[in-house]
């Protein structure tokens, strides 16, 4: 049965006026209206959040059906979560440790890619290895195709490894997150992070290494075990 | 440093952040070393490929926000809807119940008792015998010309003959 009020102007007025008294409140003002049935300071939460979240879902995905799937999984979790949100945190934070179990979760129930080596690599993946093997790291002056061509690879070399590595990785190295803010956002240890990192790291290099045709080199812990 | 391999430098920290000193001893030592020169060549790779990957961002969409909420209300409207079910059949289980336990009443207080007179009644009816004929003689108590009934007979006419 269709709501009546939708057919009344003044049903509309009433909720501009809303949605511009939302715009002024606070993130925990905006919580608790919503926790007590209001949409529309739901609704000013996505308008406010939402961009964080897809960029941070994107990091994980590159179609962006999965990241608008996360992305809507991470706020109806939100919304059913909103009594966890006490405001001692920022909300951007809580929303980010969401995001970021949401994203490992839909990691975990993917099907892990098996190992990509030389034979697997299309033409422009294999030229723009070669081209950025002399290349120093700090430089960069790629096209929008080249850089796509290395975000395609970048992600087909992450998904063999595993969903805690990509989370790192991606955290630590790609975001440039410190350990204490990945610990505040995985809820891991900071030893866990940090073996976490290391570990995902020489996976990282191992498989590069693989894709150069070169035999990697073992880790120092390995050498240690060989002697 | 030649015998020192840069493998544990690279790895402890992401790349961007090693420090200039530690990137000269790297580099110091990948010259000699062609093993540690592929991984510093790979794990350098590495770094330029995650910051590419970092490049790419979506934006939501125009639609995104109707959408969360129309499943959202979707949610709710279901969770709401399954309440009412579970509320329905457990009402519906708690009156059969008691239906059951009034049919089981009724059955162990009431039906035995009217079985009980009826057959009774319907026993005396059937038989015509005395206590002491029953008693003389148990087991042939319908047989119309049983022991009891002759012995009566007999008894009658020693009473007719002294009077």
């Amino acid at each position: 049965m269709a709501d009546t009020r939708l057919r009344h102007p003044q049903y509309f007025d009433a909720r501009r006026l809303l949605s511009q008294s939302h715009e002024q409140a606070s993130d925990l003002e905006l919580a608790r209206s919503a926790r007590a049935g209001d949409e529309s300071a739901f609704e000013e939460i996505m308008r406010r959040y939402s961009p964080r979240v897809f960029r941070f879902a994107s990091r994980f995905f590159r179609q962006r059906s999965l990241v608008e799937e996360a992305a809507q999984e991470v706020f109806l979790k939100a919304f059913t979560e909103l009594d966890s949100f006490a405001g001692r945190g920022s909300m951007e934070g809580w929303l980010t440790r969401i995001t970021t179990n949401t994203c490992l979760n839909l990691l975990r129930s993917a099907k892990r890619r098996p190992e990509l080596t030389v034979s697997n690599l299309t033409e422009d993946e294999t030229a723009w290895l070669e081209s950025n093997m002399g290349a120093a790291a700090t430089e960069r002056h790629e096209s929008s195709e080249r850089s796509l061509v290395a975000a395609d690879l970048t992600d087909r070399v992450l998904h063999t490894l595993s969903p805690d590595d990509q989370l790192v990785l991606m955290l630590i190295d790609a975001e440039e997150n410190s350990v204490k803010d990945v610990v505040k956002i995985t809820g891991w240890s900071e030893s866990k992070v940090k073996v976490q990192a290391f570990r995902a790291r020489r996976r990282m290099r191992e498989a590069v290494e693989k894709l150069l045709g070169r035999k990697p080199k073992a880790s120092a812990t390995a050498q240690r075990v060989m002697k | 440093m030649k015998d020192q391999h840069i493998i544990s430098l690279i790895e402890n920290t992401s790349f961007g952040s090693i420090s200039e000193s530690d990137l000269q001893k790297i580099k110091a030592h990948a010259a000699e070393c062609d093993s540690c020169e592929s991984a510093y060549a790979a794990a350098r790779l590495a770094a330029v490929m995650l910051r590419e990957r970092t490049a790419e961002t979506f934006e939501p969409s125009p639609f995104f926000q109707t959408r969360v909420m129309a499943h959202l209300r979707e949610r709710q409207a279901a969770n709401t809807w399954s309440w009412d079910r579970i509320w329905r059949a457990a009402g519906a289980l708690a009156s059969s119940m008691v239906a059951t336990v009034a049919a089981l009443a009724v059955l162990t207080f009431v039906i035995p008792d009217v079985s009980n007179t009826g057959e009774l009644v319907e026993a005396s009816a059937r038989n015509a015998y005395s206590v002491e004929e029953v008693i003389i003689n148990p087991g042939d108590s319908l047989e119309e010309d049983s022991d009891g009934l002759i012995l009566k007979t007999l008894y009658d006419a020693a009473e007719d003959t002294v009077k």
